[in-house]
């Protein structure tokens, strides 16, 4: 019996060794793997960053250097200038000054009014929704549907109204010309119009969070409702707002089809910014738009790091934990 | 110290009626339960006496006054909810306070009253703590300090102690008596669990589909249960029912049933024979070891300070009777049974009601 | 005791008026800025607007607009072109992003550093994203740099011009796309690995299973609603693809990376077809309509067997 055993013990030990090395391999293998799509992700970015330090003669150079040989910061000086009229970086006359600090007050506040105005809406219309279900039972999810129209859809009618109707409209009514086109009130309007949806949303999953008994029972204690609001929801949810206001800010940042159709030239955003530069004479000026990219993606991807969490709980139905 | 009167109280939502016409009169200091299964609308009578929800019509009277008007806040009550209602960012110290912050009285004032609120709970270590940090037990008596400490005459609870394990379960009871005895107050629970009841009220009244079908103290509830359902509801094991009809014997009435016929006791009205009813017996007064009924034991279960035996007799369930621990019955013994006739409970089959 | 402003009559009013408020407000908004504009369109899709002459000059021509976008070769070829977009770039997604989160579900350690540095391609800004790909593309570029062995094995100069080649440049913008989007599908089959329930896979190996049947029997079908989920998302989004066009390709060479979105938008900003780009605009709707329902029924049914699963 003895020996029996002795060689099962043997059998186990190797088939044991063995199956440590491929579980070793494995694993080897599994991070090679998503270290390899890491840099997949890491490289555009990073490329973008090393051309914003680049001179012009690198830019474009072949091979193209990985790592500035010359490195500069004259593409950033360049657009933080007013105006712009050194050698090599020429312009048509025609075209808007390559300086950055219009297109960037610009984003920061249509973003951040947008955000602030749908944010405080989206709030109150969601604590309405939840306690005391106005709309009815479909609302939330009629909401959401606005949400799903592809922007050119509404980009192409928001034009004309926004150029034509309107100023019509004004003029007959009220007498003066008032136009929406090319404002930063227009473009406001319509960054609210489609954040409110997701404003809406979230704040719903966030305030339902907050048991109603908690309100009854301020109220049992003589609380009044903005006395309720104020000391025990809004607490409660404040975290959330913040989250919200953070996510609707990137995605009025990002956004390119609505500025780009309904701005011109007074309002530019960044993304709009970025991409006029194409329209340079002297071929594309890849330093200066490396700098303004890098300016636009750095703070996003800062800021979505810091709310990661939250979207990833909202993705996946709380069933990630990292 | 208040009584509360509840006059033909109904409430509807929408084309739904919960509470369906209820009166009651809750005396000065008891302490009354309302029990009934899930639906039955006795939490809805209670949101009504506390002023969350607005009677469709009827009154609610508390102490003197007419409150259908007033503000929850402004009815001098306190309230605990089934799931706490702690609010969990602010500390222990403040959600007791928070009632008297509203009425923005003096800190100093606040301070000795939060203060003797959590003596009296025991909870005075708890103060600087959040809700988060509390257990079950801890968190249940910072619930009853935030209302005791705005010294309410009527305390309303909502199933408090639902969401304990069985053990604690216990022990808040023995709690809520204990402080129940010393503040003297009316107190109005509302549970669905008829243990709960029968231990602790001093009257129980029975909710069913937005009706009271008795009210009593608790033996009598147990004793003389007014209709069926409430007969069914308390008392575990559940009564046994036996679905028959009354009919004439010489010397007297007997219940006829395919299985079974028993004579009933005197007092009964002749006119009742020919009725369809529903006999009620306890299991502690179906007698095992003689009488006329014949039965094969299907289970046994032991108690402990007795034993439960169920077995069939021909009819359409089986019965249970509750026997000495001693008991030498085995499942597939035969047995004889008989009832005793001072445990009946003669129900109409069609309305439930009493009949003896 | 109570002050008279408090009485419970002025409460109620208070909240019947207070709870409609927001409500007002919202919808006040959403009226102004999406239903009139749209209705403006429906009526300027009937009217015959040339191009630089006054609106007031306009008038009433029947369907003849919708006429002209449903027998434009141009419209239906973006549209076709659209649809092969999505439909390579959400296939690779699905892919990619499966692997990564299978690998990712099985990883232990530094899996918080892979999910955080997995998810960041979702937060650039779209034209960005279209930028950078466009450094990595050009002629004198790293990508061709890296291919360089490759191609100069086969006697081609390695500084290939990938945008000026149509179906290069077709799948430049894939790419980018599948780039960017990747970190979604991921995070949605994250998320459907996390909720696999441990106890079914468990019950499987005692059953004597091997990793392979347990994977095609018991976690792919448990993974079918993550998978619609995935497939529905980021279809309907794909299809808008507009960003990346732009900064990429600018539609080019030719018309041969033009997305439905470019397409209607360089027909009104830059040729001013106005009524042509209403009519254009209802007919995507429409299209766009039948889908976004189609797709809302999917996911509402795959959500509820989500829900139902994990438990309250």
């Amino acid at each position: 019996m003895t020996a029996v055993l002795e060689a099962s013990r043997r059998q186990t030990a190797a088939a044991g060794a063995r199956n440590v090395r491929r579980q070793r391999l494995r694993v080897a293998v599994r991070h090679a793997i998503l270290i390899g799509w890491t840099i997949v992700i890491l490289f555009p970015i990073y490329w973008m960053i090393a051309t914003s330090f680049k001179e012009k003669h690198e830019w474009v150079a072949w091979p193209p250097h990985w790592l500035p040989h010359d490195f500069t910061i004259k593409n950033y000086t360049q657009i933080f200038v007013f105006d712009v009229a050194e050698k090599g970086v020429a312009r048509e006359a025609t075209e808007q000054p390559f300086n950055v600090w219009g297109p960037l007050a610009d984003s920061l506040l249509i973003c951040i009014v947008s955000a602030l105005v749908a944010l405080l809406l989206g709030t109150f219309l969601a604590y309405t929704i939840s306690r005391f279900n106005v709309g009815g039972k479909h609302f939330r999810h009629a909401i959401l549907m606005i949400r799903m129209v592809p922007p050119i859809v509404i980009a192409i009618p928001l034009l004309m109204y926004y150029a034509i109707m309107i100023p019509l409209a004004a003029e007959t009514v009220l007498g003066t010309r008032l136009i929406l086109f090319d404002t930063r009130v227009g473009v406001s309007l319509i960054y609210i119009a489609t954040t409110l949806p997701f404003v809406i949303w979230m704040m719903l999953t966030f305030i339902e969070e907050v048991p109603y008994t908690l309100e009854h029972a301020a109220r049992m204690m003589g609380a009044g409702r903005i006395y309720t609001l104020r000391r025990v929801v809004l607490p409660l949810v404040a975290s959330g707002m913040v989250v919200t206001f953070l996510f609707v800010f990137i995605l009025n940042w990002a956004e390119f089809l609505l500025a780009l159709t309904l701005t011109h030239p007074d309002v530019v955003t960044l993304p709009v910014l970025l991409n006029k530069f194409q329209s340079a004479s002297e071929g594309r000026l890849f330093g200066p738009q490396a700098a303004i990219g890098t300016i636009i993606t750095i703070p996003v991807v800062i800021l979505g790091i810091l709310i990661q969490k939250h979207l990833i709980k909202g993705f996946s139905f709380g069933t990630i934990r990292k | 110290m208040a009584q509360i009167v509840l006059k033909d109280l109904v409430k509807k939502f929408g084309a739904q009626t919960a509470v369906n016409g209820v009166n009651l009169h809750v005396r000065d200091g008891e302490f009354l339960i309302m029990v009934g299964p899930s639906g039955c609308g006795k939490t809805t009578t209670l949101n009504m006496i506390s002023g969350l929800e607005r009677p469709t019509s009827g009154e609610v009277v508390i102490g003197e006054q007419v409150v259908n008007d007033l503000e929850p806040g402004e009815r001098d009550l306190g309230m605990v909810f089934q799931d706490l209602a702690l609010f969990p960012h602010l500390s222990v110290y403040e959600n007791i306070a928070f009632g008297m912050r509203v009425k923005k009285l003096a800190d100093a004032e606040i301070d000795r009253r939060v203060r003797a609120a959590a003596e009296a709970m025991h909870i005075e270590k708890l103060l600087a703590k959040r809700p988060a940090q509390c257990s079950g037990g801890e968190s249940q008596r910072v619930a009853l300090a935030r209302t005791i400490v705005t010294n309410p005459s009527v305390f309303l609870m909502d199933e408090p102690l639902s969401s304990l394990d069985a053990k604690l379960r216990v022990d808040m009871r023995t709690e809520l008596k204990r402080l129940h005895a010393r503040l003297k107050s009316t107190f109005v629970y509302v549970t669905h669990d008829q243990a709960e009841a029968m231990t602790m009220a001093d009257r129980i009244v029975v909710m069913s589909g937005g009706v009271v079908e008795q009210v009593g103290g608790p033996l009598d509830i147990y004793r003389r249960p007014a209709t069926q359902f409430v007969a069914g509801f308390f008392g575990t094991p559940t009564m046994n029912f036996l679905a028959g009809e009354i009919a004439a014997r010489a010397g007297g009435l007997e219940f006829a049933s395919p299985n079974l016929r028993q004579p009933l006791a005197d007092g009964l009205p002749a006119s009742l024979a020919g009725r369809k009813v529903v006999l009620g017996v306890r299991s502690e007064h179906v007698e095992v070891g003689h009488g006329t009924g014949q039965g094969r034991v299907q289970l046994i279960e032991p108690l402990g300070d007795g034993t439960l035996v169920f077995f069939e007799f021909g009819g359409d369930a089986p019965l249970v009777a509750k026997v000495d621990a001693e008991t030498a019955l085995r499942p597939g013994d035969n047995l004889t049974f008989g009832f005793n006739p001072a445990g009946y409970h003669v129900f109409d089959a069609q309305s439930g009601a009493r009949l003896n | 005791m109570r002050p008279p402003w408090r009485r419970l009559g002025a409460w109620l009013a208070q909240e019947r008026v207070f709870r409609l408020i927001p409500f007002v407000a919202v919808e006040t908004i959403f009226v102004l800025v999406i239903i009139i504009p749209f209705l403006l369109t429906v009526y300027i899709s009937f009217l015959k607007w040339r191009a630089n002459r006054p609106f007031e000059q306009a008038y009433l021509s029947g369907f003849e607009n919708y006429q002209q976008v449903l027998t434009d070769p141009g419209f239906w070829a973006a549209l076709g072109r659209t649809f092969y977009f999505a439909g390579a770039a959400v296939a690779l997604e699905l892919v990619i992003g499966f692997v990564l989160a299978m690998l990712v579900a099985r990883t232990v350690r530094g899996r918080g550093l892979y999910i955080t540095i997995l998810l960041v391609p979702m937060m650039i800004v779209p034209v960005v994203v279209g930028y950078n790909f466009t450094m990595i593309y050009i002629d004198s570029g790293p990508l061709n740099q890296l291919l360089a062995p490759f191609l100069e094995a086969f006697g081609i100069d390695p500084r290939v011009r990938w945008l000026s080649d149509p179906i290069a440049a077709q799948w430049a913008v894939i790419l980018a796309d599948v780039w960017q989007w990747t970190s979604l599908t991921f995070l949605i089959f994250l998320s459907g690995f996390s909720a696999l329930p441990k106890q079914l896979i468990n019950a499987a190996r005692v059953m004597g299973a091997t990793a392979w049947q347990i994977f095609w029997r018991v976690e792919l079908p448990l993974l079918r609603p993550a998978i619609v989920i995935a497939v529905v998302i980021r279809s309907m989004e794909a299809l808008k693809i507009f960003d990346p066009v732009v900064l990429l390709t600018a539609g080019g060479p030719g018309t041969s990376t033009q997305s439905i979105a470019f397409y209607l938008w360089e027909q009104v900003w830059v040729f001013n077809k106005f009524s042509f780009g209403a009519a254009a605009s209802i007919v995507l709707l429409v299209i766009f309509a039948t889908l976004i329902f189609f797709g809302i029924y999917l996911l509402v049914r795959q959500s509820a067997t989500v829900a139902r699963r994990i438990g309250p």
